[in-house]
């Protein structure tokens, strides 16, 4: 029994690299079968159904869900980058919500026109937002002479030194940042589409800054979930993989390691760059107070709880992480054990925090791997017990 | 075996009708007219015109508060106030024959959260009594100010939050606040041209407007501040306090947090630092006097604040039902804040019954005649929302004794270069 | 001058407060290789625990019922999950700490709520004048304290059967395991030690001239990453030097915050941490840390 669990505490490299949607290989279907055949056929509709509710939602989801949905997206593009550093490379980072600021604060200055307080270049949003994504790397590649040298613990903590340089500036440098109160964030506008608050009916249905921001975060999600899957497929991804599990083999194995490590960490940072654009773009405005070390916290518990190293474990993670909150605040009333607000008890604030650092620790113990092993998991005990029954 | 697999099968059934239903009409979908609102007549003479957050039986408030982060204490103290008040007011009746209705959405200072819940209430609510946290209501400001229009009492006391038609404070920012308090140094505690004043301050907009109003002051007397920026984590005063003795400074003020106001009277205390100290209204809490300090806080530290102390006879009735309904919370000035601002709300409410318009814009209006409303010890002019609705301060003390720990020292007053601080 | 010195005993002083806390973080660190985020909920545990019991009982019997209470926290949280982690990634485990100080952080805060606790120490707010120095009596006291325990600590190191095991055991686990000494043991005394130095920290952490203890107490443990990483994540006399350096840093750094005001205001709390890139730009293992040498 503890077996198996034993080796997926370190996944092998080439498991968990399986987009989302697609059920873990390897499963019992009697190949030739009518099940098996059924069973692939639906293996491939699954996922196209998925698409189908993704894009019909924001018909019919009211904008408290489409602006969760929003949250959670972001977060998995960033979860997805900070998976292929931790997960992948095994390089811990703390700093993670550092780069996301960089993302944020840079689409909103190349972005922005000067007002008098803040600054702002006035480029086109989306050239502005592609500028965003790549300072965000550069800004990674500057912190590789410290990142390259330090490893594990030293790593972690040298980067948690970035969470407090990004606050120092945030606060101080107020003609770009805005300071205390943050800088409002210019409308995304291209090609004449443009993701204002203005109602656009759309087959009827009013689409405000919200459905209109949810395709662009499907887009933007998907295309970040499509490339890391392409990186961990590919020669890179056993290369990182490789230099996780052995950096001295690797290195042996000729893999440039210093190389391939400040690569990923400059990758890392512009997927949360990427996730801090579209994050400023669904909050309006970006205030400092956000991208503290509770953020960069979060990032760590996201792709722990969804499977280190995996894609499809980040945007779980990130889903999980992201979504119980507004689910708790917002049914306060009707769950058990958790009072509304004012009462005494534990509030909905409090038991999120205590359901997701809860959740951390039993995924690392009981399902190592995460919730995106959990289907292989429970196959295991399934043929398990039929094993034990047959014979 | 096959329960597993069966699964997949029904949700794809499920997903694929979901799908096909997209070409059917959606219930997002608009209808004629949606934009009016849910209840009532289309404002017919004699016939009360409604809008969002008004139904027949219902007149439903939100309040957007932080009960689990680093505002947790005022949060507990103005929610709690605040369900307390809706509950009286439904018990004597309502007002306009419909019931008061609170909808609580702790958002723990969690932009993420706040940001969300104030959309989710946001449609469905008459008006905000309460929004704690001044990075999220400026975050919101905008969308306030151009589509949403819903009235909405901030509880912060920041100069930056004027301006807007919607978003309203109580009491006087804290520019004001800090000159009237260096105004009373000067009367009370003889300081004169020259002098120095030393400001302990909080980086981000509480402190800084508070700054603002001191080195105004300053400037109109001949003196000079020296400021020390900190942060709400710090929690150690002792350099602090020693850099202000070594400029020789005549007094203190702090614009900080209760424990930075604790440390600081305690250090200069014990370093033997025998200048007044006064406190912007967010720089007491009650707890303080059960901690070291406490000899230090009610030898020489006074308070400035927009309102009487919850231990004053005029609050008596609210401290007494507030401690019946809770009997375990602690007293202190954020009851008095919450109380203040939900019955300014539903003031206005009342006389936009009356007016027969009992909207957002018409409770806004209303809002606007409300030029000379009672307050505890202080009298608020809504009619201005360029400018805080009073330039009143009363100076309080603490009190071990007192209820909430403070008891009035001066009444409420206007200094005259509080009046005449430049607005633009 | 007077300026320059009060600030140099107040940093070596608050230094060897936070030596305290580092030390535990790197016991723990060599003994099991965990690096743990969930200090600061060890120390605000022992500090909750000690201000309870301090409510019943004097003060060197509430502080002593806070550092067991502590001690047992980081042993049951070393029984109950440290131990049953059977994976090798040690930076896995790092974030399960993250999880714990989430849980145990987000449960303390609601029992505590709104309240400042006073631990009614014998110091209270007097002064100690040393010349034309005036010193608060609880930063001499923490001085004190500090420097016996770290003492105490590092000979139990050297001279101890305990110490031996613990060395043997950081230095090579499986062959220490063979020569009969026992894992669990030496990783759940790590935690106890670690969780009773932090639980003492917490006391001078809520004395004047702080105001008391409250539900944000345990964020100073924050502090005690840098110190640790300076000093060698992996050194005892590391911890020490770190913490002091620490310490030492923030006092200079916020009292002469007005000279150095073209950093931006409010650069005591991050000084620390730009020491600490400087350091480790130069010495990749803090300045008393192992290097470890790859030779293929």
């Amino acid at each position: 029994m503890s077996e198996p669990l034993t080796k997926t505490g370190n996944p092998p490299p080439s498991a968990p690299a399986a987009p989302p949607s697609a059920a873990p290989s390897g499963g019992p279907a009697p190949a030739g079968s009518g099940r098996g055949r059924l069973h692939r056929r639906l293996r491939r509709l699954l996922p196209a159904a998925g698409a189908l509710i993704l894009l019909a939602l924001p018909f019919y989801a009211e904008a408290f869900w489409l602006r969760a949905g929003l949250f959670a997206m972001a977060a998995a593009i960033g979860a997805i980058g900070l998976n292929l550093l931790t997960g992948s490379t095994g390089q811990l980072s703390l700093g993670h919500s550092f780069f996301l600021a960089v993302g944020a604060y840079g689409y909103c200055l190349f972005a922005g026109d000067p007002d008098g307080t803040t600054t702002g270049w006035g480029l086109p949003p989306l050239l502005a937002m592609v500028l965003a994504v790549a300072l965000a790397g550069v800004a990674g590649g500057l912190f590789s002479p410290i990142a390259g040298r330090l490893r594990g613990a030293y790593l972690g903590i040298a980067t948690l030194a970035l969470i407090f340089i990004g606050q120092h500036v945030l606060f101080n440098a107020k003609d770009l940042t805005g300071g205390f109160n943050g800088r409002p964030v210019p409308v995304l506008e291209f090609l004449g589409l443009s993701f204002d608050n203005e109602k656009t009916l759309v087959a009827g249905v009013p689409f405000t800054a919200v459905e209109k921001l949810w395709y662009l975060g499907l887009v933007l999600l998907a295309a970040g979930a499509l490339f890391a899957v392409g990186v961990l497929k590919s020669r890179p991804g056993r290369a990182m993989n490789a230099i996780r599990d052995h950096r001295i083999a690797a290195g042996v194995m000729g893999i440039p390691v210093a190389r391939y490590r400040g690569a990923v960490f400059v990758l890392s940072s512009m997927y949360a760059g990427l996730a801090g654009v579209l994050l400023a773009l669904v909050f309006q405005r970006t205030v400092p107070g956000y991208f503290g070390i509770s953020l960069a916290l979060t990032y760590l518990a996201m792709i722990v709880i969804g499977g280190l190293g995996s894609v499809g474990g980040a945007v779980l993670g990130a889903a999980f992480v992201t979504l119980i909150p507004q689910i708790l605040t917002r049914y306060s009333e009707s769950l058990p054990l958790i009072s509304a607000p004012g009462t005494g008890g534990v509030a909905p604030g409090e038991a999120s925090e205590l359901l997701y650092g809860a959740a951390v620790v039993a995924a690392v113990l009981f399902l190592p791997g995460g919730l995106v092993r959990l289907p292989l998991v429970l196959r295991m005990r399934r043929q398990a017990r039929r094993r034990t029954k047959t014979s | 075996m096959s329960r597993i697999r069966r699964l997949p099968a029904s949700a794809v059934a499920a997903a694929t009708a979901l799908a096909l239903a997209l070409t059917a009409c959606s219930s997002k979908a608009e209808d004629d007219g949606g934009d009016n609102g849910s209840g009532g007549g289309d404002g017919a003479s004699g016939e009360l015109e409604t809008g969002a957050g008004v139904t027949d039986t219902t007149i439903t408030l939100g309040a957007l508060t932080d009960m689990t982060g680093p505002y947790a204490t005022l949060g507990a103290s103005i929610t709690q106030v605040q369900q307390m008040y809706v509950e009286e007011i439904n018990g004597a009746g309502g007002i306009c024959e419909r019931e008061l209705a609170l909808e609580v959405r702790d958002h723990g200072y969690d932009p993420e959260k706040a940001i969300s819940a104030y959309n989710e209430l946001q449609p469905n609510v008459l008006a905000f009594p309460q929004f704690i946290g001044s990075p999220y209501v400026t975050a919101v400001k905008d969308q306030v100010d151009s589509t949403d229009m819903v009235p909405i009492v901030a509880q912060a006391w920041t100069a930056s939050l004027l301006g807007s038609p919607y978003i309203q404070m109580v009491g006087a920012t804290y520019d004001v606040e800090t000159i009237n308090a260096i105004d009373f140094l000067v009367s009370e505690h003889g300081l004169a041209e020259g002098d120095k004043i030393g400001q302990i301050y909080f980086e981000g907009d509480y402190g800084e407007n508070a700054l603002e109003g001191a080195e105004y002051a300053a400037e109109q007397l001949g003196m000079s501040v020296v400021g020390q920026m900190i942060k709400p984590t710090d929690e150690d005063m002792t350099a602090q306090v020693s850099a202000l003795a070594q400029e020789g400074v005549s007094a203190i003020v702090i614009s900080a947090g209760p424990r930075q106001a604790a440390s600081i009277a305690g250090v200069a205390a014990a370093a033997g630092l025998n200048v007044p100290i006064i406190g912007n209204n967010s720089a007491f809490a009650p707890q303080l006097l059960a901690t070291e300090a406490a000899p230090a806080l009610l030898n020489n530290f006074y308070i400035a604040a927009s309102t009487l102390p919850i231990g004053d006879e005029a609050a008596k009735d609210i401290a007494d039902s507030y401690l019946a309904a809770y009997p375990d919370a602690t007293l202190d000035n954020g009851v008095l804040a919450g109380y203040n601002a939900i019955e300014i709300i539903t003031e206005a409410a009342r006389l936009a019954c009356d007016n027969g318009k009992l909207t957002r814009e018409g409770l806004t209006e209303a809002l606007r005649t409300m030029s000379g409303f009672p307050g505890l010890g202080v009298t608020h002019d809504f009619s201005d929302p360029a400018n805080p609705s009073t330039l009143e301060t009363v100076i309080l003390k603490p009190d071990a004794d007192a209820p909430g720990g403070m008891v009035v020292h001066r009444e409420a007053a206007v200094s005259d270069i509080a009046g005449s601080f430049p607005r633009e | 001058m007077t300026v320059f010195s009060e600030l140099l005993i107040i940093g070596v002083s608050l230094g060897s407060v936070y030596a305290l806390i580092a030390l535990g973080f790197v016991i723990i660190f060599k003994s099991t290789e965990v690096v743990n985020f969930a200090h600061a909920s060890l120390l605000l545990a022992g500090g909750y625990a000690a201000v309870q019991a301090r409510e019943h009982m004097p003060f060197w019997l509430a502080l002593l019922a806070g550092v067991v209470a502590a001690a047992l926290l980081g042993v049951a949280l070393e029984f109950l999950v440290i131990r049953r982690y059977r994976g090798r990634d040690h930076s896995v485990l790092a974030i399960v700490t993250i999880g714990l100080d989430i849980v145990l952080l987000t449960e303390l805060a609601r029992q505590i709520g709104p309240d400042i606790f006073s631990y009614r120490d014998p110091w209270g707010s007097r002064l100690i004048e040393l010349g034309s120095l005036t010193i608060p009596q609880t930063r001499v006291a923490a001085l004190i304290t500090a420097a016996a325990l770290i003492g105490i600590f590092l000979l139990a190191f050297r001279f101890t059967s305990w110490g031996v095991s613990m060395r043997a055991a950081a230095e090579h686990r499986e062959t220490a395991a063979l020569m009969g000494i026992r894992l669990g043991w030496v990783s759940a005394s790590a935690w106890a030690v670690a969780g009773a130095l932090a639980a003492v920290a917490a006391l001078f952490l809520s004395v004047f001239p702080t105001t008391g203890l409250d539900r944000d107490t345990g964020l100073v443990a924050l502090k005690a990453f840098p110190a640790a990483i300076i000093g060698g994540l992996d050194s005892t006399t590391g911890a020490l030097v770190g913490g002091l350096v620490v310490g030492i840093t923030e006092a200079m750094a916020t009292g002469y915050q007005n000279d150095l005001s073209f950093l931006g205001s409010g650069i005591g709390e991050l000084a620390p941490y730009l020491v600490m890139v400087l350091v480790l730009l130069a010495r990749p293992a803090g300045l008393f840390g192992t290097r470890e040498l790859s030779r293929v």
